[in-house]
């Protein structure tokens, strides 16, 4: 049993029910992504889930059921029963995917990164003085201090990063909480509304077209009933529903409607036979829920300059190892220095500050309507080569609206902007008047009351889409419909039908001396052209001619040719004597004539794209991103869209349009010529990925029209063969394979169902493309000023290393000590290096390619080397000379300084010699050495701030750039002073933190190389911008 | 360290290190071609001399801020510290009567400090000077003028001169000699005019202590001192320093210990006494003091 149900259930997912037979292997493979999603669970999980599949509810009669579950039909459970249940099987929702639990998630923040090596170096600093007590045991405690020191840090930082990541998180659930569901449901024998996760077994729901399924179903009832149930089964044909027991696999039965599926149309009763986590979808999201995500870009950055430094750190470290060894320090020593070179190499403050550098464009990206799940997320957008877009809601305003006219043998345009404020065609033509007459009485839609104050595009209509549209545009022109309607009153009616595809009307005139009734009536343009003998122009009637119906043709071909859905219209005053005010009009009999007819006009309508959507298409072609439309609409709107927002360029064809333009066969065109694509998902699935891959390559400029949401993780598939990194929109349940497959899954925020928001990566607010490409400027950005922050903190530490390198080797005093050191990178450097995030882009933002994944590091060789081998060293000879100046003002000159080390250090040497014969006690000394460190820091921070100015820009002069459009910057600068001047003349009297206070002239010592760097580096920029693609920018631009 | 994403046989990467090491096809050495390297080259050339040049024209700029004959600032320096002869490892004299060996590298340490106190260099190189007051040495308009120093005779250190001394500075009868200097410090007038000492006392560190009693000063016994009193005398003081100072001789105060309880360690702890020098900073233990070790070995 187990093992057949198994075969049944993978049939299912694996979708082959609607493909044919003969191209299986092509369904299965187009399948797979799918596939893959549940796969994990089938290994380990089979037997739990063929165990709960086991159900027989679908078999069980009506009153069986009623008996099982404890309920009736018609009056449904009681509340206090349902209460009684819900405690007991818990709420209807999905418990959330296993989380990692808060401890391993905060352990993970303690031993990521650079962690692992302050670790090191803080056990390496409690066995250094393990050693030195068991030598002498009243050795000094300065060691178990740093390793302290250390180890705060790495849990400080380590805390720092787990809040943010828990902040992020929290926007992201409070944002699902926004959006609950509601079933309506029997309860108490009346019929009420609940939210979904209160739904228990037994309940009796109704479900109607649109809908969600709130639970897994016993349908009892059911009316025309389809379900899309491709979240579930991968078939993307609606399937009907009855309440009819079908099949012998609870799967297969038309019986049973599955929770999260989507009722498409009609209306059906059910009972509720399983809740929440039981619920066939709650098994398999549980099971599933274990597959992996990928590694986000920026992760993969970030890693990769991780290893680089602690590569850096960890070799030099060694190396110097040796060296300390071999030069015959003590083992003890050598291990000290060990310490100082891993705290000197490694930039402790650094993956705070990308943190918040992260956050802040997060919040940023928030306020511009992208809700970004993840914080790595926002810098994936930024590397986008390839966004897959929905047409509907996306590129288009999601309304139809009226956008081209008709009448008097001439096309007219109407303003589609989003608030319609704009009509500037002619409206003085008699025929315009009969038109918007007909346009207005011809509309059973109706605004719902109460909106006065709301603007009319923005009010609330009852009624179709098509229908609304027409309200919208004569409530826009001619004012009050509601009051036009009623001096018009209306006597009798035919509603749409697809079997007559017209409406009509019979209204009596609010002309007080005309007593005729006016009939109106619109519909498809052929069939109302039928029924007409005369066409109205400039306002007269004239007779129906072939010329006249030559030229409706060519209208009708050109409106519908645009994609647009195009209405005829016309009218006839029925004449008095055979109508008099008393008649009774009967529209079943049709008592009436509903031939020759006088035509009025057409009329067309779309949903028109949005009016940011062709400016943000546009952008994303000077950037290098291509755009790629998938919808499920026609082709021919799905073509015009694309052309109206630029996705198709003016001036480029498909291959079908060039046959057109030459009269030849569609296989005769060199497809070379054309550079667009309209290929529908039919073509699609006749596709083998060779196909599609050729296809995603050769042409630059692709639509999918009429693809099911399957076919978009196909699509999203191809477009990473070619190493794209991919953006999908998507708000279905049905898209989430396709918006976990991306690279970033966009998520709607309107019209985007939760499972679409959960597996995606970010969700649009405000569903408009346009945000996307906001969002992908901001990627852009953080990334290259994540460049420049790291670029900023990398220089310091060469000369924060040097020190170190120097005193082993000269044996000059110690120029910096280990815990100033941290005072640098944690103190002076993290305020100015999240300033950098403010900084705006290099005017050439949008004007390049996205980065290459491989090929573009965050951190590069030409980063590396300019950060340490120049700027750094610049700072380190700089902090030297401040160093010197120090000692050789109070009496050591460098000449004396060198191999001073083993003396200098030594407490019981107090009487050590300077270079004018003057005797130090070992405090003394040991004074001056701090004041050699603060010396150091002061020339570190006095650089650190040229260092910071210069990094604002990597191309572009300062000048260019603008000093002062970064206030942030400021800040930054004035904030490195202020701790300064704290630590220095505030605790320069707490010997712990080895600060003194430092002569005022002292500040000034680095000012020079300060200087230097801003110049040289200005000198750098300048030849880069001189000679791009020379050897001075391949190894000089970063 | 690298993440291997995908599975490399063995002989791939090989193979990638020598293409990467030398590419036959581009001619390129280690990812660059010939040209990129010597303009590498040539570029750090530059650099790197540009670099060291402004590092030595500007520490040349800095020594010429600092002159030859004072420290521009001697704020470090407000307070002389005291150290003792024998200099030993950790301050401590450890002197076993009958092991020879034990005691004689301090001897031979004494010797060689004292030499330059000899009677006939002394009398040969410095001034006889007038005792309790400073001998002052004012420029009087001739920049840097050589300083004379004053005499300071190695027979004033009575039975710790030794000369002609059989005992070995005592070293040998359990009787030592420790020297106490007090830290030059360039014009320093120690004293403020007046007469200052050494004084020493049995001193044993506070939480070493039995309740209260001081066993190393009962144990320290008696000790004379040489000059008597262990006085400094004004007329070494104002240092003027080692280049123009040439032959100054650092006064020294000899503490003959005559009585140790022998085989315990005894904390010495010698401070000068002077109206200018403060000798109860928390922190520097060798501001105006300094504390030792005396152990005395008899078997």
């Amino acid at each position: 049993m187990g093992k057949k149900t198994l075969e049944i259930y993978s049939v299912e997912l694996s979708g082959t029910k609607d493909v044919e037979q003969t191209d299986k292997e092509d369904g299965k493979e187009r399948y797979r992504g799918l596939k893959n999603c549940f796969h994990s669970k089938k290994d380990h999980h089979t037997e739990k889930l063929n165990k709960e599949l086991d159900l027989d509810d679908h078999k069980l009669s009506i009153k069986e059921l009623e008996k099982k579950y404890g309920t009736n039909i018609i009056t449904g459970l009681s509340s206090t029963q349902a209460a009684e249940l819900l405690a007991q099987n818990g709420p209807n929702a999905l418990t959330p995917p296993k989380e990692t639990p808060e401890i391993i998630k905060f352990l993970k923040q303690m031993v990521g990164g650079f962690s692992i090596l302050l670790w090191i170096g803080a056990i390496l600093c409690w066995i250094a003085y393990g050693i030195q007590y068991s030598m002498n045991k009243s050795s000094s405690l300065d060691d178990v201090y740093l390793g302290c020191v250390l180890a705060l840090v790495v849990i400080l930082t380590g805390i720092f990063a787990y809040y943010q990541e828990a902040k992020s998180t929290n926007i992201m659930s409070t944002f699902n909480k926004m959006i609950p569901q509601q079933a309506f449901v029997i309860r108490d024998s009346e019929k009420r509304t609940i939210p979904a996760e209160q739904l228990v077994v037994g309940d009796i729901v109704e479900i109607k077209g649109g809908d969600r399924v709130p639970a897994d179903i016993r349908l009892l009832s059911a009316q025309g009933c389809k379900v899309d149930n491709s979240s579930l089964t991968g078939e993307s044909e609606p399937q009907a529903r009855s309440s009819e027991f079908t099949h012998d696999s609870l799967l297969e039965t038309k019986n049973i409607a599955f929770y999260s599926t989507t009722c498409l149309e009609g209306t059906a009763t059910g009972m509720v036979i399983n809740t929440g986590d039981r619920t066939i979808i709650g098994q398999i999201a549980s099971l599933a829920s274990g597959v992996g995500n990928e590694k986000t870009p920026i992760a993969i950055e970030i890693e990769h300059f991780v290893h680089i430094v602690a590569g850096v750190a960890v070799s030099i470290g060694i190396l110097f190892f040796i060296i300390a060894v071999s030069l015959k320090y003590q083992v003890l020593d050598a291990i000290i220095f060990l310490i100082g070179i891993i705290v000197a190499n490694v930039p402790e403050g650094l993956l705070a500050t990308v943190t918040v550098t992260l956050s802040l464009t997060a919040k940023r990206m928030a306020k511009k309507n992208c809700l970004v799940k993840n914080l790595e997320a926002v810098e994936t957008l930024g590397s986008t080569s390839i966004i897959c877009s929905d047409k509907t809601g996306t590129l288009t305003q999601n309304r139809m609206t009226v956008a081209h006219l008709w009448f008097d043998n001439q096309i007219f345009i109407a303003d589609t902007s989003e608030d319609h404020s704009n009509q500037v065609f002619d409206q003085s033509s008699g025929t315009w008047a009969s038109l918007s007459k007909i346009i207005t009485l011809c509309n059973r839609a109706e605004f719902k009351p109460g909106q006065e104050s709301v603007p009319i595009m923005k009010r609330i209509v009852v009624g179709d889409a098509s229908e609304t549209a027409l309200l919208k545009f004569s409530e826009v022109i001619l004012g009050d419909v509601m009051e036009i309607r009623k001096r018009n009153h209306k006597v009798a009616e035919i509603p749409f039908n697809s079997t007559n595809k017209f409406q009509l009307s019979i209204h009596k005139t609010d002309d007080p001396n005309d007593k005729r009734f006016l009939m109106v009536m619109k519909g498809a343009p052929e069939r109302i052209l039928e029924k007409c003998s005369t066409i109205m122009v400039n306002g007269q009637e004239q007779p129906l001619d072939k010329s006249t119906a030559e030229a409706f043709h060519t209208a009708y071909m050109e409106l519908g040719g645009l994609g647009e859905r195009v209405l005829g219209f016309c009218h006839l005053y029925l004449p008095a004597d055979e109508f008099p005010e008393t008649y009774t009009f009967d529209v079943d009999a049709m008592n009436f004539p509903t031939s020759n007819l006088c035509f009025v006009g057409l009329l067309s309508m779309i949903d028109p794209p949005r009016s940011t959507v062709p400016d943000a298409v546009t952008k994303c072609r000077s950037a290098g991103i291509k755009v790629i439309m998938v919808t499920g609409d026609h082709p021919i709107t799905a073509k015009a869209i694309a052309k109206s927002v630029g996705i198709i360029s003016a001036n480029s064809e498909t291959v079908e349009d060039i046959a057109k333009r030459l009269h030849i066969a569609v296989e005769q065109v060199n497809k070379r010529d054309a550079k667009a694509a309209v290929v529908t998902g039919a073509e699609l699935k006749d596709m083998s990925p060779e196909q599609l891959d050729e296809l995603l390559t050769n042409y630059s400029e692709i639509v999918f029209a009429r693809t099911s949401p399957q076919q978009k993780l196909i699509i999203v598939e191809g477009c990473q063969r070619q190493n794209a990194v991919v953006a999908v929109t998507g708000d279905g349940v049905n898209d989430s394979p396709a918006l976990k497959k991306a690279d970033i899954g966009i998520a709607m925020g309107i019209a985007g169902s939760d499972a679409a928001k959960n597996a995606a990566d970010m969700v649009l607010l405000d569903d408009n493309f346009a945000s996307i490409v906001t969002g992908v400027e901001e990627g852009r950005l953080i990334f290259d000023n994540l460049k420049k922050t790291i670029a900023y903190t990398l220089t310091k530490n060469i000369a924060e290393l040097c020190p170190f390198l120097i005193y082993i080797i000269v044996g000059l005093p110690l120029p910096i000590g280990t815990i100033t050191i941290l005072f640098i990178d944690l103190g002076t450097d993290i305020i100015p290096s999240i300033a950098l995030a403010y900084e705006k882009a290099e005017s050439d933002i949008m004007n390049r390619k996205p980065r290459h994944k491989k090929k573009d590091r965050l951190v590069n060789e030409q980063l590396a080397i300019y950060s340490y081998l120049h700027i750094g060293l610049i700072q380190a000879v700089g902090g030297f000379v401040v160093y010197f100046t120090v000692y050789a003002q109070e009496g050591f000159k460098p000449s004396i300084l060198i191999n001073l080390r083993v003396e200098w250090e030594d407490s019981n040497v107090n009487d050590l010699e300077d270079s004018y014969g003057q005797q130090w006690t070992w405090y003394q000394r040991k004074y001056l050495e701090w004041t050699g460190y603060t010396a150091f820091f002061v020339g570190i921070m006095v650089q650190q701030i040229a260092d910071l100015i210069i990094r604002k820009t990597r191309r572009n002069s300062i000048f260019q750039q603008g000093l002062f459009r970064n206030k942030v910057i400021w800040v930054g600068i004035a904030s490195q002073i202020i701790i300064a001047l704290i630590l220095s003349y505030g605790l320069g009297s707490i010997t712990a933190l080895n600060f003194t206070m430092l002569r005022p002239q002292y500040w000034f010592v680095a000012v020079p190389y300060a200087i230097l760097i801003w110049v040289y580096d200005e000198v750098r920029k300048l030849f880069i911008r001189l000679y791009p693609g020379s050897w001075w920018e391949k190894n000089m631009y970063y | 360290m690298v993440i291997q994403k995908e599975k490399k046989s063995c002989g791939q990467v090989v193979e990638e290190w020598k293409e990467f090491v030398w590419n036959p096809r581009t001619h390129q050495f280690m990812g660059r071609t010939g040209t990129s390297w010597a303009f590498i080259l040539l570029f750090y050339l530059v650099f790197y001399g540009f670099l060291t040049a402004m590092f030595t024209l500007t520490m040349w700029v800095m020594l010429q801020t600092v002159s030859d004959h004072t420290p521009k600032y001697q704020d470090r320096l407000a307070t002389p510290g005291l150290m003792i002869r024998p200099k030993t490892e950790n301050l401590d004299v450890i002197v076993n009567v009958s092991d020879t060996e034990s005691w004689d590298q301090h001897v031979q340490k004494l010797n060689k400090f004292l030499e330059p106190y000899n009677d006939s260099i002394q009398a040969q190189k410095n001034d006889v000077c007038r005792p309790g007051r400073y001998y002052e040495q004012p420029d009087n308009g001739v920049l840097n003028y050589p300083k004379r120093a004053c005499q300071f005779n190695r027979t004033q250190l009575g039975d710790c001169s030794g000369i002609g001394d059989p005992t070995h500075y005592g070293y040998s009868t359990g009787q030592p000699c420790v020297f106490i200097k007090m830290n030059r410090v360039i014009n320093f007038y120690a004293g403020a005019n007046q007469s200052m000492n050494v004084t020493c006392v049995g001193k044993r560190p506070r939480h070493y202590r039995d309740k209260g009693r001081d066993e190393d000063a009962e144990n320290l016994g008696n000790f004379v001192m040489f000059p008597a009193n262990g006085n400094i005398d004004l007329m070494y003081f104002p240092y003027y320093g080692k280049r123009f100072h040439v032959n100054y001789t650092q006064p020294l105060v000899a503490v003959k210990f005559l009585n140790v309880t022998p085989n315990v360690e005894v904390n010495v702890e010698c401070r000068i006494n002077a109206a200018n020098i403060a000798t109860d900073d928390e922190r520097d233990k060798f501001a105006g003091r300094v504390a030792f070790k005396l152990r005395i070995n008899k078997t």
